[in-house]
């Protein structure tokens, strides 16, 4: 089962404690010669104080008969308060920009490679006050007086503790005050009872209670790489963008494989007949990504930001043959979506081989004009090829689609007409073309200059 | 006829010894077995000599056979030397003391020399003796190796168990147990006495959760007090029952003589192995402190698995007025392009380690290397802490220290309290005398004797 999305638990306060108990064990009480005339030493086990009866009955061997060993000390939470004084400002967050060193798998250790890069969000912590005990059972005098002479003297008057190692955790450096110490429970006189006799330290713990971070891939930082010594106004600040070594990025498709390319400003981008572009200068990706981070296929990123400001998102891999190609799969909810029937083809009504697909297409068939076709002051004539099946002319207009209907074609999007963004995709070739400013434009496909995409590793 | 009377001015009459041998009859026919580890006195602590010659009433110099552990100062306890006697001088074979022996003390002496008055170095064995004088306690105990035979009579009560800190406590576990006052003191010689601990053969426990456990759990009780039971004294107003009040053992250093030499099984495990909780608590303390490893291997933060930008330009040193002219070759973004730069390292609280940025190649030694590369990393080991120095093309740079160390107490702790703490070793002098160099203040080169 796995843990509901609201569930948090880091053992904080655990690591507290365990570090604390850490700090006070492994001290040794020496006890006299035996009747050999050989001294020992014995370490005083620590532990947690505010035990379960049933560990405590296991410990116990759950018998009657088993003995206590003393001496031992103990130590337990007796209070946990927030620490007002302490507080900041509780909405600030702080990002770490990290980068790792390529950790081999293989191998199971680090190289002296760069690796993975992430962003490590961190949210303010909530100030406490943790107070603890640490009860010290003797059974003389002089076993007290060598624990407590050992114990004292690190405390002047704290000592620091740290919770964990880790480099981000900004939470885990704190210190422990001596406050006060309890030299007996027991009275002077002592009476007719026998009660042990146990010493008791105070310590306090300024702790940070925090929650989890977020640790995110690193990217936005490469984006904007600006030596702002460079800049002569802060304006020139917002107009600077650059993109990983200046380079372009060319969107193209294969039927419905995406694919990009690196470009310099000066490689020259063709297109083929159908409106496919095409570069031949060859950059290599791997190179590229090598400088700025490790890449992991299908789940480092680029993301291209489109002119109407949104952003074309997609999983990267680099084409096992050629790595100047890199296989593009954007996720289809980053890509703008059809607003018409996709259309059969692109053609020129002027130049057009009359064949088939014209005279006999089938029934829904949607052809986008690159010209004009027929005259609406000479109706009485079209051109042959359009007519319909009773001989009804086609007057169309450049840029307008016209589909055929069984009987004859007619215009299903007049362009003299239409003002808003539209999108349909040519089925010929897989491009997907946007209706904007009265032109047909590739939508995403094509050129994207630097500045305009950003590398997510 | 003389009027009828129990009390016979005093003295022990036959009504008295009717009634002890039937009391002392009911123990035989009711009670039940105790075994007692008669207490003997705290083990002598300090150094013991042994005289080598005869010391004559009013003089004030003992010849003994080694004076290697005697300091000025110290105290000595024999028979015929006055109480708080002190040695003033020494030499090998002799110790003068500060007061002269009130008679002959003969060869072959036991000699008791402690360093404190107050911890006097008892030569005879004696439950009169008082280890600590100040603190008034004994805590090196000596219990007699022969086990005795007891029958005492106690009554039995529900018991239930105290949860405290420190684990659970038989909340009214102390019992009141009477003998019978003349088989007492006829067996062991004295009546019980604080310090005596009695086995309860009856209270055994034959069904401990570990049953890999090579022996029953004995129960073992200490005296805590002792005094006539009142319900022992019959009409001859003498008292015929010793009533003590048992408190549990805990297993601590006053009951090691006992503990860790009472053995059983075929591996001659000490009792105290199967009956003390202490082994139980040490695991339940490392395994907490393994835990506290875990989470903090080394004091600061690890910053090895992180990734530090190369530079192309690293500081160059300052420039003096005896550097040659540059040569050719000597051209800054070449060489040196790409290495690492002391600025790169990541700043962290404690974080320096052995290790170099980027965990790039690194020698270490006492010296530097001859020829190094511009760029090279090496770890001075000489240096306490250690430090990571890389070579820039003309000098040598301090990089970081090694400031990581483990925070576990013991000798890989090296922070500045774990050095003094667990400084050890010790170096000749020019006197050829070894010195350690772990000393305590009080004691560090404290005057010798000198006559």
């Amino acid at each position: 089962m796995s843990a509901p999305s609201n569930y948090f638990y880091d053992g904080q306060i655990r690591r507290y404690i365990s570090q604390f108990i850490r700090m006070m064990s492994d001290f040794y009480v020496a006890f006299g010669a035996d009747r050999n005339g050989n001294i020992s030493y014995q370490r005083v086990p620590v532990v947690y104080g505010d035990q379960s009866r049933q560990a405590a009955t296991i410990l116990r061997n759950n018998s009657e008969n088993t003995l206590n060993s003393v001496p031992a000390m103990a130590v337990y939470i007796s209070g946990l308060s927030f620490d007002q004084a302490r507080l900041q400002d509780p909405t600030f967050t702080q990002t770490m920009q990290i980068r790792q060193r390529h950790f081999d798998n293989e191998t199971g250790t680090y190289t002296s490679q760069e690796g993975q890069s992430y962003s490590v969000e961190r949210l303010m912590p909530a100030p406490y006050k943790l107070t603890l005990k640490l009860d010290i059972w003797t059974s003389n005098t002089e076993q007290k007086l060598q624990l407590v002479e050992q114990l004292s003297q690190l405390f002047k008057p704290a000592l620091e503790l740290q919770s964990t190692d880790n480099y981000i955790d900004w939470a885990s450096l704190t210190y422990v005050l001596l406050t006060d110490t309890t030299w007996d429970s027991r009275s002077v006189p002592t009476g007719s009872e026998e009660p042990i006799s146990i010493a008791t330290l105070t310590f306090e713990m300024p702790i940070w209670i925090s929650t989890s971070v977020k640790v995110k891939k690193m990217g936005v930082i490469q984006k904007v790489i600006t030596n702002f010594q460079e800049l002569e106004t802060m304006a020139e600040i917002g107009q600077t963008v650059t993109t990983v070594n200046n380079y372009g990025i060319m969107l193209y498709n294969v039927g419905s494989n995406y694919f990009l390319k690196l470009l310099k400003p000066s490689d020259i981008v063709t297109a083929n007949t159908y409106g496919i572009d095409a570069v031949t200068a060859q950059h290599s990706w791997t190179q590229l990504i090598g400088e700025y981070g490790e890449y992991r296929a299908n789940s480092s990123e680029i993301r291209i930001s489109t002119p109407n400001d949104s952003e074309i998102i997609g999983t990267i891999a680099i084409n096992p043959t050629d790595d100047s190609v890199l296989i593009f799969n954007p996720f289809n909810d980053t890509l703008p979506a059809n607003t018409m029937q996709n259309i059969n083809a692109i053609i020129d009504p002027l130049t057009v081989n009359v064949n088939s697909f014209l005279t006999n297409p089938a029934v829904g068939t949607r052809y986008l004009l690159v010209n004009d076709v027929g005259d609406y002051e000479n109706g009485s004539d079209g051109a042959e090829a359009w007519k319909g099946t009773s001989g009804q002319n086609l007057v169309a207009h450049a840029n307008d689609i016209v589909e055929y209907n069984g009987n004859f074609w007619r215009v299903v999007f007049d362009s003299q007409l239409v003002d808003s963004l539209q999108y349909v995709t040519n089925l010929t070739t897989g491009i997907q073309y946007k209706w904007q400013h009265h032109q047909w434009t590739k939508s995403y496909d094509g050129v994207y200059n630097a500045g305009e995409w950003m590398l997510v590793l | 006829m003389a009027r009828l009377s129990l009390w016979k001015d005093g003295k022990h009459s036959n009504d008295y010894k009717f009634f002890d041998r039937r009391i002392s009859e009911m123990f035989t026919v009711g009670g039940t077995g105790i075994l007692c580890h008669k207490y003997l006195g705290p083990i002598a602590q300090g150094a013991q000599i042994t005289t080598t010659g005869v010391s004559t009433v009013n003089t004030d110099v003992l010849t003994v056979s080694n004076t290697g552990n005697v300091n000025l100062g110290d105290t000595i306890t024999c028979s015929n030397v006055p109480t708080n006697a002190k040695v003033i001088a020494k030499n090998a074979t002799t110790i003068t003391l500060s007061a002269n022996i009130t008679a002959n003390i003969a060869s072959g002496t036991t000699v008791g020399v402690s360093q404190y008055a107050s911890q006097p170095s008892y030569t005879n064995q004696s439950e009169k003796n008082i280890q600590d004088l100040l603190w008034l306690e004994n805590r090196d105990r000596k219990y007699d190796t022969d086990v005795y035979k007891m029958r005492g009579i106690y009554q039995r009560q529900d018991q239930d168990f105290d949860l405290s800190q420190f684990g659970l406590f038989l909340q009214t576990g102390t019992i009141f147990m009477v003998f019978h006052l003349r088989d007492m003191v006829d067996l062991i010689g004295r009546k019980l006495m604080n310090g005596d601990v009695l086995e309860l053969q009856h209270l055994t426990d034959y069904d401990a959760l570990d049953q890999d456990v090579p022996a029953a759990l004995k129960r073992y009780y200490v005296v805590g007090d002792a005094s006539f039971a009142s319900e022992g004294f019959t009409p001859t107003w003498w008292p015929h029952l010793w009533r003590v009040k048992l408190n549990p053992l805990v297993d601590s250093q006053e009951y090691k003589d006992i503990l860790n030499n009472i053995t059983v099984g075929n591996n001659n495990t000490p009792i105290s192995q199967i009956l003390s909780n202490y082994d139980k608590n040490i695991q339940v303390n490392d395994a907490v402190i393994r835990e506290g490893e875990a989470n903090v291997p080394l004091s600061g933060y690890d910053t090895s698995s992180l990734y530090v930008q190369p530079e192309s330009i690293p500081p160059q040193p300052l420039r003096t007025a005896d550097d040659v002219v540059d040569k050719a070759d000597e051209i800054h973004d070449t060489a040196d392009e790409g290495l690492l730069t002391a600025q790169d390292v990541p700043y962290a609280y404690l974080s320096g380690d052995k290790v170099a940025p980027n965990a790039v190649a690194m020698g270490m030694g006492i010296q530097f290397p001859q020829n190094a590369l511009s760029g090279e990393f090496f770890l001075r080991t000489d240096y306490l802490p250690n430090r990571v120095f890389r070579y820039d093309g003309k000098r040598w740079v301090a990089i970081n220290d090694v400031q990581r160390t483990s925070l576990t107490q013991g000798a890989n702790n090296q922070t500045q309290l774990g050095t003094f703490v667990n400084a050890s070793g010790s170096f000749v002098n020019a006197d050829g005398n070894t010195v350690n160099v772990k000393q305590s203040l009080s004691k560090a080169l404290t005057p010798k004797a000198d006559n």
